[in-house]
């Protein structure tokens, strides 16, 4: 359901400002996103001085300085550091992406707020709750369906078939698209969201899989798939440069070819 | 269950309160707006139609609240909300039909394009009308 404002509890109130460093010049000031399920009260903004000189470049740097040299309660997911494990996506200056690709010098000026990923429950500070999302990829089933017989080897594919699933295969599963997505934020529950279907095309269109028209079957649905409305937040956000958009109107075309 | 009460307990991360807006996000925003707008917009076109029909003493009632400044203005809104739902409605079957424009930087390069054709659109329209 749509609702343009925040449940009473998870309004974020004015948090601490920590001191700054000691003996820095090249100073930017970060409003980051806290939550503590073992604090009584609402969610704050704190909001910590970075020393840039001694922070590295990326955002997951800045993040890093502060657990190590300001406060080391603060929570956050990362793993990688260079964008192939798609743990650190997060909400960077008002738009979703991981921040350990996401350069401090990329950004506008100003404070920059760093909040978890929109609209999920927190769990604290930048973690959300990413069961429900995981649920939807697990429901598009990413893997090979056959029915014919396995060959004595691998199951061969021409380039041409290949090249299909450029763009689609390099999905990190970050959640950056479907939380972008202002469908997916009121109704979540029901549309599966960008990079669940995303992931259904990447196995829509794989010329071994087997079971396209179970698949078809399986989205055809008023809300799973049809929720899309072609916001395209999901394509501006994407770390990776994929274009869900473009992937779930794919799907509606086979939708209707396979109808006519 | 302690755990189910946590997981209660849990706040929804902010969302509109936080969010940048692309202009393909503006674009969508304003095309729902705007069909909202037709739809009762044709109430308005349908209470002319009926008074054209019903004759010169029906439509001399009618006419003053179409002529006035209130009324033309409704009426100018009314045409910048029609061009503008009508290049989105194109734009849906470029990109559902030959999936054309996907591209983030072509979205939003066409996104304020359609601003600025349904505006500059709507005064054209009007400057012809007045002037003829």
């Amino acid at each position: 359901m749509v609702q343009l404002t925040l449940p009473k509890n998870s309004r974020v109130g004015k948090g601490k400002t920590w001191p700054k460093p000691q003996g820095a010049t090249n100073l930017r000031q970060f409003r980051i996103y806290r939550f503590s399920p073992e604090e009584n009260g609402n969610p704050r903004w704190d909001l910590y001085w970075v020393d840039l000189d001694k922070a590295g470049t990326m955002i997951l740097d800045v993040l890093l300085y502060i657990k190590n040299n300001i406060d080391p309660t603060l929570a956050f997911r990362r793993s990688c550091r260079e964008g192939v494990c798609g743990s650190c996506s997060m909400n960077i200056a008002g738009n979703n992406t991981i921040a350990c690709t996401k350069g401090f010098d990329e950004l506008p000026g100003g404070v920059i707020s760093i909040a978890p990923l929109p609209h999920l429950p927190v769990v604290k500070d930048l973690i959300p709750d990413l069961t429900n999302f995981y649920a939807q990829h697990a429901y598009v089933q990413p893997f090979l369906k056959t029915v014919t017989p396995n060959p004595e080897k691998e199951r061969k594919q021409s380039e041409e078939d290949r090249n299909e699933l450029n763009g689609l295969y390099e999905c990190i599963l970050c959640a950056c698209c479907s939380t972008s997505c202002p469908s997916y934020w009121w109704n979540g529950d029901k549309y599966l969201g960008p990079a669940a279907l995303l992931q259904a095309y990447r196995w829509l269109i794989d010329s071994r899989d087997e079971a396209t028209g179970e698949r078809l079957d399986d989205l055809e649905d008023p809300f799973k798939l049809y929720r899309c409305h072609t916001i395209m937040n999901c394509a501006q956000v994407c770390p990776k440069g994929l274009n869900p958009a473009k992937a779930i109107a794919k799907i509606k075309k086979m939708m209707v070819e396979r109808v006519s | 269950m302690s755990g189910t009460n946590r997981a209660n307990s849990r706040p929804l991360s902010p969302h509109l309160q936080i969010w940048r807006y692309h202009a393909t996000m503006f674009a969508s925003i304003t095309h729902r707006i705007t069909g909202m707008g037709l739809y009762f917009g044709t109430f308005l076109i349908g209470a002319w139609l009926i008074a054209l029909a019903s004759g010169p003493e029906t439509y001399a009632l009618l006419e003053p609240a179409f002529t006035s400044i209130p009324g033309q203005v409704v009426l100018f809104v009314w045409t910048i909300a029609a061009l503008f739902h009508f290049a989105t409605g194109i734009r849906f079957l470029l990109w559902d039909g030959p999936h054309i424009g996907f591209e983030p930087k072509t979205a939003s390069a066409v996104s304020v394009f359609l601003y600025v054709f349904a505006v500059l659109g709507a005064v054209a329209i009007w400057a012809t009308i007045l002037w003829l």
